[in-house]
């Protein structure tokens, strides 16, 4: 069984495809007639085998890489199948089936997949598409631990079309492509100093380099892989945990950092050596979208630029106050809703009517540009209706210059860097019960969404912190 | 803090790439019309510094694009897009004849590049670049297989493509150095043909008996590749430099059991005792030994041992007889052996034999002996261990840089080519390149 994920201008290339092409029938035909004739003979003792080639086969994720086949029969079917071991060592793997032309060969960025995990022209598909391997664990999502190592993607290509592993056709050729989060010479540094729990990483040479604080949700933990992308770019970026990690003080499920914190990372990187002090930026991620409204609008700090992407500008839970007072994260369940499987939405929780109003950040105060995507089909945060509350805030106090709203149809809440597979749903927790939570976003629309998203916020950080 | 000066970039791209890859240079976010230097610092496995660099004024955007511009100084000019790493020389101060040769061909070789204001030509370590990076050159593509052998007697080690195979088999010879050296055959392993780097001087059997081996030592590796369930035992060739050339003319025209497919040589002869094999070629080496010549520098010039070119045919391999395609690479201002004067005997043996169609000959004028990869530095004189008296001698390899250094590039390019067409052939591969060479 395989998912078949199409995306609006896929359809459009394909069906034009048939359309322009006469010969579509015959080449059909054709592939059937040597399925009717039995199989082509692949292993030989006289001719080497079909080559697949990859160009870079390293390269940073959010690279494209250029995959071709040659040496083949005319226009014999062929699949690919691309597969990966997680750090967690969870197997993912892709499909896509091939018709290769006329000469033997076939392109990715040329030649549309007509079926399998994807279909269409997509380059970079067998990436996106990938889906963790029948017979793994429940409700994975795909998130780079150790990003000092790259992901080691293997890709077959096999005879005819198949979308299983069973019944595995002989590969006929393969190649080896090396996916990094980290390009050469950057230094990674774990911070824990001063009550800061994070990681820096520095980007190669003398700087001082422009910086951002980079902020992620209540999934918790730390998660280096944006940041060491950001720095293969050139900025300086911390990672900064607060919340559900072992170093961090006091109970669990519960954010026992207050503003002070955030203030304390920020002021971190602007007072770092290899840091420009007057461009330093925050990017977050739901709460660290929040978080990253709340920080220059609570603490007196001023980024040069933010970007905020599917975040609530108000929410039920708390940092830790004055008072030493904090609120769960379960306090908000009353508004957590759930689906036939029992997966949980969290999305009511942040829809600005069920949130109160004392607990809205006072955006009209902010006085630095602000970049907000928004996944329309985002399940876990309220995120259209928290655009347009922002939106609206800051038009009326005349700041609407300051907004750049990108919106994306089909896209879920995760907009993470591109070409890496997306989640529609993935375990939340396990204790004191297991809870599957529903991200939304539809894997050929979101891929779309996280390709174009990182380039304009990669543009958007060159422009407000580097010209 | 100059604010502007944060803002200048430099990128290379691809930042991981394989060895024989070319590679972009982009600074940008100068001061336009600005005088800059960029740079490019390389600490080798052994410890020694190398460094490159090249004089650039930026143009009125404030961007230098190193395959576009030219260099109007430093250690290379004019446009060369890799010149930053041919062009690498032991930084002041270091030991004389030092050449670069990777052992671990397991992890890339790290080179760091910067851009420096103004046009410097010293003390860059004290000076603060306007930016830097770090570029990775690998000579294994990601799935290659390294494979120590030691079965059958030999010393080698086989590289294997990523993937089912079969792929096409090549047995790689190095010269008069001995050692076991990896670095080709893992980069033409990196381009689909299954690899075999073969130690045929300082071998296990050499140094346990102090016996020089014999064919079927050869007979051996070969017979390991063609039985190797990966390889393609009907697709060998044989590639080698210097004193594997010798090796390598004797097996193509006269072996019985070794059948290849083609053969490269790259600086070396046909002329050779045909009585006998390695042991007798190093001996006729010796007894000629009376033709060296030493610079006014005292550097060893051996490229008379074997002059004149004997027109006794019990002296050379008779080429005559060959029937496999045959690449012949040859720097005419080869110091180390008479590489040239050799292969134009050659050519001339086969116009007469009437097989001079197998024959692909490429000379390079103002090339030396050391023919190698592309992109690495050029050695005009390097420290090299006799293999027999064990002495430590300085030897003059020849070439001129920058022409050895192009010379490189077009001969490896067209070696993968040739390769290509005898490994591959008969399969249908249309106008498409199997790579981005």
């Amino acid at each position: 069984m395989f998912r078949t994920h199409v995306s609006v201008k896929a359809i459009g290339r394909l069906s034009g495809f048939i359309q322009m092409d006469p010969d579509f029938t015959a080449w059909r035909k054709l592939a059937g007639l040597q399925r009717l004739t039995g199989k082509v003979r692949w292993k030989s003792n006289t001719r080497p085998a079909p080559v697949l080639t990859a160009a870079p086969v390293r390269a940073l994720v959010d690279e494209q890489v250029s995959i071709r086949g040659h040496f083949l029969p005319l226009h014999c079917p062929v699949t690919l199948h691309a597969r990966m071991h997680s750090d967690e060592g969870d197997l993912w793997e892709s499909f896509a089936h091939y018709n290769a032309d006329e000469r033997g060969t076939f392109s990715l960025t040329r030649d549309p997949s007509v079926g399998g995990s994807y279909l269409g022209c997509e380059p970079m598909g067998l990436f996106w598409s990938m889906q963790p391997a029948p017979g793994g664990r429940e409700g994975l999502r795909l998130r780079k631990k150790s990003v000092e190592s790259p992901y080691t993607v293997h890709v077959s290509l096999l005879e005819g079309h198949v979308s299983t592993s069973e019944g595995q056709r002989s590969e006929l050729a393969a190649v080896t492509i090396e996916r990094w989060y980290i390009a050469p010479g950057v230094k990674r540094i774990e911070i824990n100093q001063n009550g800061l729990v994070g990681t820096l990483f520095i980007p190669p040479g003398p700087g001082p380099f422009p910086a951002m604080l980079d902020l992620w949700g209540m999934g918790g933990g730390l998660q280096e892989y944006r940041s060491s992308l950001l720095a293969s770019k050139g900025y300086v970026s911390f990672s900064l945990a607060y919340f559900g990690h072992k170093d961090l003080p006091g109970p669990p499920n519960c954010i026992n950092v207050g503003d002070s914190y955030f203030k304390a990372a920020f002021l971190l990187l602007q007072d770092h050596p290899q840091v420009v002090s007057d461009r330093v930026g925050i990017i977050g991620l739901s709460f660290g979208c929040y978080l990253t409204l709340r920080i220059p609008t609570k603490t007196g700090v001023k980024p040069s630029c933010l970007v905020g992407i599917n975040g609530p500008v108000g929410c039920t839970v708390s940092l830790l106050n004055s008072d030493g007072r904090t609120k769960n994260f379960d306090s908000s369940q009353e508004f957590w809703n759930f689906d036939d499987e029992g997966c949980v939405i969290f999305k009511d929780a942040s829809l600005p009517a069920n949130i109160p109003p004392d607990n809205f950040l006072k955006v009209e105060k902010l006085d630095c540009p602000l970049m907000y995507i928004v996944g329309e089909d985002d399940l876990s945060t309220a995120s259209i209706e928290n655009a347009d509350l922002i939106e609206e805030r800051l038009r009326s106090a005349g700041k609407s210059h300051l907004l750049t709203r990108l919106s994306y149809p089909g896209a879920g809440h995760l907009i993470e860097p591109p070409y890496s597979p997306s989640a529609r749903t993935s375990m939340w927790s396990v204790k004191p019960k297991k809870l599957i939570t529903m991200w939304g976003g539809h894997p050929a629309l979101h891929a779309a969404a996280q390709e174009d998203a990182w380039k304009k916020i990669l543009d958007y950080l060159e422009k407000n912190l580097r010209s | 803090m100059d604010e502007k000066h944060s803002c200048v970039t430099l990128s290379v791209q691809p930042s991981r790439g394989l060895v024989d890859e070319k590679f972009v240079i982009l600074v940008q976010n100068s001061f336009p019309s600005s005088l800059l230097t960029i740079y490019a610092h390389h600490q080798c496995e052994d410890g020694n510094s190398w460094h490159a660099f090249a004089h650039y004024t930026s143009d009125a955007t404030g961007a230098v694009n190193v395959s576009e511009d030219c260099s109007i100084g430093g250690t290379y000019s004019g446009v060369e897009a890799m010149g930053l790493l041919w062009s690498l020389q032991p930084v002041p101060g270091s030991k004389p004849g030092l050449r670069m040769r990777k052992k671990n061909v397991q992890a890339p070789m790290v080179v760091t590049i910067s851009v420096y204001s103004s046009h410097l030509t010293e003390g860059f370590g004290d000076q603060v670049p306007l930016a830097g990076v770090e570029v990775e050159r690998w000579y294994m593509a990601p799935g290659v297989q390294r494979i120590p052998v030691t079965e059958d007697g030999l010393t080698a080690t086989l590289f294997l493509p990523s993937g089912p195979g079969p792929f096409p088999g090549l047995l790689d010879l190095w010269g008069g150095g001995g050692q076991l050296v990896e670095y080709r055959a893992a980069l033409l392993a990196s381009h689909g043909i299954a690899s075999m780097a073969l130690d045929y001087l300082t071998c296990k059997y050499t140094m346990e008996t102090g016996k020089i081996v014999e064919q079927d030592y050869f007979e051996m590796a070969y017979k390991f590749l063609q039985k190797h369930p990966k390889v393609l035992g009907s697709r060998i060739a044989m590639l080698g430099l210097s004193l594997g050339t010798s090796v390598i003319l004797k097996i193509a025209v006269h072996s019985q059991i070794m059948k290849l497919r083609c053969a490269v040589c790259v600086s070396g002869s046909h002329v050779q005792p045909m009585d006998g094999f390695l042991k007798e070629i190093l001996d006729y080496f010796s007894k000629n030994s009376g033709n060296t010549h030493f610079t006014k520098d005292n550097e060893v010039v051996w490229r008379d041992l074997l002059l004149p070119i004997p027109t006794d045919l019990s002296l050379k391999v008779d080429v005559g007889k060959l029937q496999c395609p045959l690449m012949l690479v040859v720097g005419e201002d080869d110091q180390n052996w008479c590489a040239y004067e050799s292969a134009m005997d050659m050519k001339g043996m086969m116009e007469r034999a009437g097989n001079s169609h197998l024959l692909t000959l490429l000379s390079y004028p103002n090339a030396g002996h050391l023919i190698e990869p592309p992109y690495m530095p050029h050695a005009r004189v390097s420290l090299f261990r006799e293999i027999q008296s064990r002495q430590k001698l300085m030897v003059l390899w020849g070439g001129q840089t920058l022409e050895h250094s192009r010379a490189q590039e077009d001969a490896w390019r067209k070696l993968l080519v040739f390769l290509r067409k005898n490994l591959y052939s008969g399969v249908k591969s249309g106008s498409s390149s199997l790579s981005n060479l």
